[in-house]
């Protein structure tokens, strides 16, 4: 039962590949038209060294890339920081892959923390901002933890969201 | 503007000027340790210490989880029923969602310009497959199809249609096509399949259960009818409401229209071929049996 199914499929590939015009001839199979070979070697192998790009493309790179110029947010929303660094006591740079480090924590199953990693500078002027920012948007007090050691920020509750667009805005 | 970083900053200053720190000096903040209860200790000489009075209660000879006196419990009085049977041998697809697909062309790890493939994905880190845990590729899927506006050549394991009619929008090709576990092996990792010294496999074709899925137009099946799959285009267009763009008088027609070979694992390589990393060379058989055998 299986076996007519297998045979009509490999015909109906042979019968497509015939009609169609649309597959790229020029480097697929049929090994016949191909007649390139840099030094024969032993018994019956072709050498080339002219398909070897296309190997060349299935390399992994090893850096990550640079990001490519946006004017302004992307269609995804990733927003590049600004050229010309704000002018404020304290920076916070972005990971090495090219977003702004905020990040959520939740730890014993309930407790909600947000953390603000690679500041450099007057971190206790981030916090005042930070601390002015949310009593804004929350219109609470919220505890925040400052960490000179680390030079990060926790604040109790989720605001990924909020604080990397604020920081966004800043131009960070 | 570059800041020097005096490491621990204000609390070292702070710490420099205070008494030594010595457990008498240290106390919780106040709310954080809250006392222990202590058994056996309370009104009256304490006497049962939380555990009730007589039975089974007490003498700890409670009978195990899910006991009902006596009574038909409920995990035996439920019929069994497969949903779960056989769960570990289905195949699994990562899904990439057109969200994600859109952030790695901003950033730069995609390059939109050369056909997508799985390989282009996973040397991005855009998406993770392992085909050792039954993983048979990449679905794309929906999500996203709103902000999606990048002109693509993609080629994926299964496609929604949302998916599909969002990247054909931008006027970019989607197709489906099939990967057996060796060949999603070898596209995943080139570069240690490479340096093993085999040479490239031809790809199987896919099963009888997923014969229909790759050769139905709608799915933008690698072996479906082309004809079919212009009509199903034009279909899906009417049907999510846009015009559809005409790709033929496209700069970048050419790259849209590479398709691999239904045998082929990688564009430009045949099956069949040995390469040579070290010496940056591609040895390709030339015995009769052996081309006959990769050309089938």
């Amino acid at each position: 039962m299986s076996l007519p199914f297998i045979h009509r499929s490999a015909m109906l590939c042979r019968g497509f590949r015939a009609s169609l015009n649309l597959y790229d001839h020029t480097t697929t199979i049929r090994l016949r038209t191909l007649c390139s070979s840099v030094g024969e070697a032993n018994t019956g192998i072709l050498q080339s060294t002219e398909e070897y790009k296309f190997v060349e493309r299935l390399i992994p790179p090893s850096r990550v890339p640079i990001p490519p110029k946006h004017d302004g947010p992307s269609p995804s929303g990733w927003t590049p920081p600004s050229e010309v660094p704000p002018a404020l006591p304290y920076m916070i740079r972005r990971s090495r892959m090219h977003n702004v480090p905020v990040y959520t924590d939740l730890t014993h199953g309930s407790r909600k923390t947000t953390l603000v990693r690679k500041v450099e500078g007057d971190i206790w002027a981030l916090e005042k901002d930070v601390k002015e920012y949310l009593q804004q948007l929350t219109g609470k007090d919220l505890p925040t933890q400052v960490n000179e050691v680390t030079m990060t920020l926790r604040v109790k509750g989720h605001f990924d969201t909020e604080l990397k667009e604020w920081l966004v805005e800043k131009g960070f | 503007m570059s800041f020097t970083k005096k490491t621990g900053g204000k609390a070292l200053d702070i710490l420099q000027n205070l008494p030594r720190i010595t457990l008498a000096n240290l106390r919780a903040e106040p709310g954080t340790k809250k006392a222990e209860k202590k058994r056996g200790r309370g009104q009256h000489g304490g006497n049962r210490s939380g555990r009730g009075h007589k039975g089974e209660r007490q003498r700890g000879n409670r009978p195990r989880l899910g006991f009902e006196g006596g009574q038909t419990p409920f995990y035996l009085a439920i019929p069994k029923y497969g949903y779960n049977e056989g769960h570990s041998r289905r195949a699994q697809y990562q899904p990439l969602t057109l969200n994600r697909l859109q952030y790695l062309i901003d950033l730069g790890r995609i390059d939109p310009t050369q056909p997508i493939d799985l390989t282009q994905l996973v040397n991005g880190r855009g998406v993770t497959i392992q085909p050792q845990k039954r993983d048979y590729g990449v679905q794309l899927v929906g999500e996203g199809a709103g902000i999606f506006a990048a002109k693509v050549n993609i080629e994926v394991q299964m496609a929604s249609e949302e998916a599909i009619a969002a990247i054909e929008r931008n006027g970019g090709i989607v197709t489906t096509g099939f990967y057996d576990p060796r060949s999603l092996a070898v596209l995943c990792k080139p570069v240690p399949f490479f340096l093993s010294g085999q040479p490239i496999p031809k790809r199987m074709l896919p099963g009888e259960d997923m014969v229909p899925y790759y050769t139905d137009a709608a799915n933008r099946g690698y072996l479906a009818d082309p004809e079919k799959v212009q009509k199903a285009r034009i279909a899906l267009a009417q049907k999510y409401g846009y015009i559809l763009p005409d790709i033929s008088k496209d700069e970048l027609f050419h790259m849209l229209f590479m398709r691999k070979d239904p045998r082929q694992i990688f564009f430009g390589l045949s099956p069949g071929w040995v390469v040579n990393m070290v010496e940056k060379k591609i040895l390709k058989p030339t015995d009769d049996k052996l081309l006959q055998y990769y050309n089938s």
